[in-house]
């Protein structure tokens, strides 16, 4: 299992029902034991991408390569990945071992062989008490990880898990988070994760790709994503954060200015090419998280800006603040996080404030 | 409802005991008369007997017509049940021509039974085909064919998508999954078909007379007994039958709902 070798590739991959395209022109490869999740709101492709993977729905164009071979045409029996869908889709007719065998079973293992890999992969779900129930008689976190077990007996190279927490509440859905990843650390085998959530990508994903309406807009660790995203989407969606307009300056080594209705602001280019590449005066956005914008003291001598406070709002942890900001006609509206403390926070709404942040907590993302 | 006025409610409950004892009223005359004689217009109600079901016991007319009826019900459930079922995961898999399909499947069933039994008739004549049990039977296949056909596609396509391709993810070969994952999930609406099949074709009289050869069916004989005049052991005949379909309608609503399935919903 070398993380830097690649298991599957999908080269220029489309996908259309009818007229109607879903999938543009996909190009990924997956690493051999990642954990790679796909991101995106819904309608962006990211089951379809699964679905092609396993073989569910054959391709428009382009190809898919398992260590280089050409598996677009193999029928989904034959490809030595598994899934956990969506609704679990266990068998009801059949008992929890009945259902984690199955795959055994169909190829012709013997019984004794199956016996002892199902009560292998039941424990390794901690679900080794439950083997002669039927799948109406379990909880959803239960069907869940017989789903899983299902999947990950018949050693596959690949598990692909549609959205597989959607119907979980909240606290299950961490604790199967953290029960994913510890699976998957243990069994060493690549996980491809599909889910329009973010704090799950965030917590469980090595890698994450970011779709949107049928295109990859950005694959990259879930920190790269957060906090050098490629495009407006991609930083808008992948967590809370501060969009403001402008044109972009001149460049003064690892920093670029950009010239916004907060007047000037210096933000970060550093590993991004293209920013530095990109043309004075070109539409861009500078982009700065709540949590790095704070209120300015004297030594705060860049990107300072004043603004009123128009809300607060107590969030647990943090409190938010909404400011309106720069003049009049071009207000915007900015987000300041603020760790809450218990005798409330020092701000009120209507107090007008000087605000900061400091350049390398700033990023560009071009129009 | 509860937002009703009571005196609605009280209404409406009147209204549906009225319809209850008028619709089953009539059922229970002949099954409390076929435990007591009558004699001279007057039944006699101070001796409960069972004289009437043994006189029936005897009749071995009748004893033959049920045999037949049991034979050409067993046929008849076998036939339905197998092509119903061909026909529901054939109607299922495909995309174009799905109501004319169905339109088809469902019209000797809702067509007058007298316009079937003379269509099959004239057909049977000019096929050359001898009237006899059989065309009895592919008489009786083709009424109830689309109530099997119509209770397995209900189940089908209650059925989940993902079973099948699950299936297939797992590395089940396209006939592993019809016999282990699709069949199975559909057998209980085939045995409940097949109940209703049964309890349909016991009781069909009118396509059973027209394509019928020498030999009778329980209803076509009890038919021919209320020609030559009343005799007390069609009460007995009539109550027997009619317990029969009762349990018959029991048992296929017991197996049109799982028990399982029903779970799993809530």
């Amino acid at each position: 299992m070398n993380q830097n070798t690649d298991l599957l590739t999908l080269r220029s991959v489309s996908k259309s029902y009818g007229t109607v395209p879903v999938l543009h022109d996909i190009d990924l490869s997956i690493r051999d034991g990642e954990f790679l999740t796909v991101l995106g709101p819904s309608g962006s492709g990211k089951t379809t991408v699964l679905r092609l993977i396993g073989g569910l729905e054959p391709l428009t164009s382009g190809e898919i390569r398992l260590d280089g071979q050409d598996i677009s045409r193999m029928p989904i029996n034959r490809r030595p990945f598994n899934t956990v869908f969506q609704d679990y889709a266990l068998f009801p007719h059949l008992t929890v071992s009945g259902n984690v065998g199955y795959g055994l079973s169909v190829r012709h293992i013997q019984r004794k062989e199956i016996a002892r890999r199902v009560a292998e992969a039941l424990d390794l779900v901690q679900l080794g008490r439950f083997a002669d129930r039927f799948p109406a008689q379990l909880s959803g976190g239960q069907r869940q990880r017989v789903a899983l077990a299902r999947a990950l007996i018949c050693q596959p190279r690949l598990i692909l898990l549609d959205e597989p927490l959607a119907a979980l509440d909240l606290e299950l859905r961490r604790q199967m988070q953290v029960f994913l990843k510890s699976i998957q650390r243990e069994i060493k085998t690549t996980f491809l994760f599909v889910t329009h959530d973010q704090e799950e990508a965030i917590g469980m994903a090595d890698r994450i790709c970011v779709m949107e309406a049928g295109h990859i807009r950005q694959l990259g660790t879930p920190h790269d994503l957060y906090y050098k995203p490629n495009c407006e989407f991609v930083a808008r969606f992948f967590g809370e954060n501060n969009l403001v307009a402008g044109k972009l300056g001149a460049v003064q080594g690892e920093l670029r200015s950009i010239e916004t209705a907060l007047g000037r602001l210096v933000c970060s280019i550093s590993d991004q090419p293209h920013l530095k590449a990109a043309a004075e005066g070109a539409s861009a956005y500078a982009a700065f998280r709540p949590e790095a914008l704070h209120l300015a003291d004297a030594k705060d001598t860049d990107n300072r800006f004043s603004g009123t406070i128009s809300d607060m709002a107590f969030a647990g942890s943090s409190t938010v603040a909404t400011i309106t900001a720069g003049a009049d006609n071009a207000a915007q509206r900015l987000r300041l996080r603020v760790p809450s403390r218990v005798d409330g926070s020092a701000l009120k709404s209507g107090e007008a404030v000087s605000l900061s942040f400091a350049p390398h907590e700033g990023h560009l993302v071009l129009a | 409802m509860s937002a009703l006025p009571r005196l609605s409610t009280i209404f409406l409950a009147a209204i549906t005991t009225l319809v209850a004892v008028l619709l089953y009223s009539p059922l229970f005359v002949p099954i409390v008369s076929s435990f007591f004689t009558i004699s001279h217009g007057n039944v006699d109600w101070s001796s409960p007997t069972l004289s009437t079901y043994v006189t029936l016991a005897e009749n071995h007319d009748i004893l033959a017509a049920l045999r037949t009826t049991l034979i050409v019900g067993v046929c008849t459930v076998i036939l339905s049940v197998v092509s119903g079922t061909l026909l529901a995961l054939y109607y299922h898999g495909r995309r174009s021509g799905r109501s004319i399909l169905q339109f088809i499947i469902f019209l000797p069933f809702l067509m007058p039974p007298i316009i079937s039994g003379l269509a099959l008739l004239i057909f049977f004549r000019e096929i050359g085909l001898e009237r006899s049990l059989l065309t009895v039977v592919i008489g009786h296949t083709v009424f109830v064919l689309a109530i099997v056909y119509r209770t397995v596609l209900m189940r089908l396509q209650s059925m989940s998508r993902t079973l099948v391709e699950a299936s297939y993810d797992l590395g089940a070969t396209g006939w592993q999954t019809f016999w282990r994952i699709i069949l199975p999930n559909l057998s209980s609406a085939m045995v409940g078909g097949a109940i209703l099949a049964f309890a349909l074709s016991f009781d069909e009289t009118m396509i059973t007379i027209l394509v019928t050869g020498t030999q009778s069916t329980l209803p076509v004989r009890l038919w021919a007994m209320m020609r030559l005049g009343f005799s007390p052991d069609i009460n007995a005949l009539v109550a027997l039958i009619l317990m029969f379909t009762v349990l018959l309608c029991v048992l296929a609503a017991r197996f049109l709902i799982p028990r399982q399935v029903a779970t799993e919903r809530t």
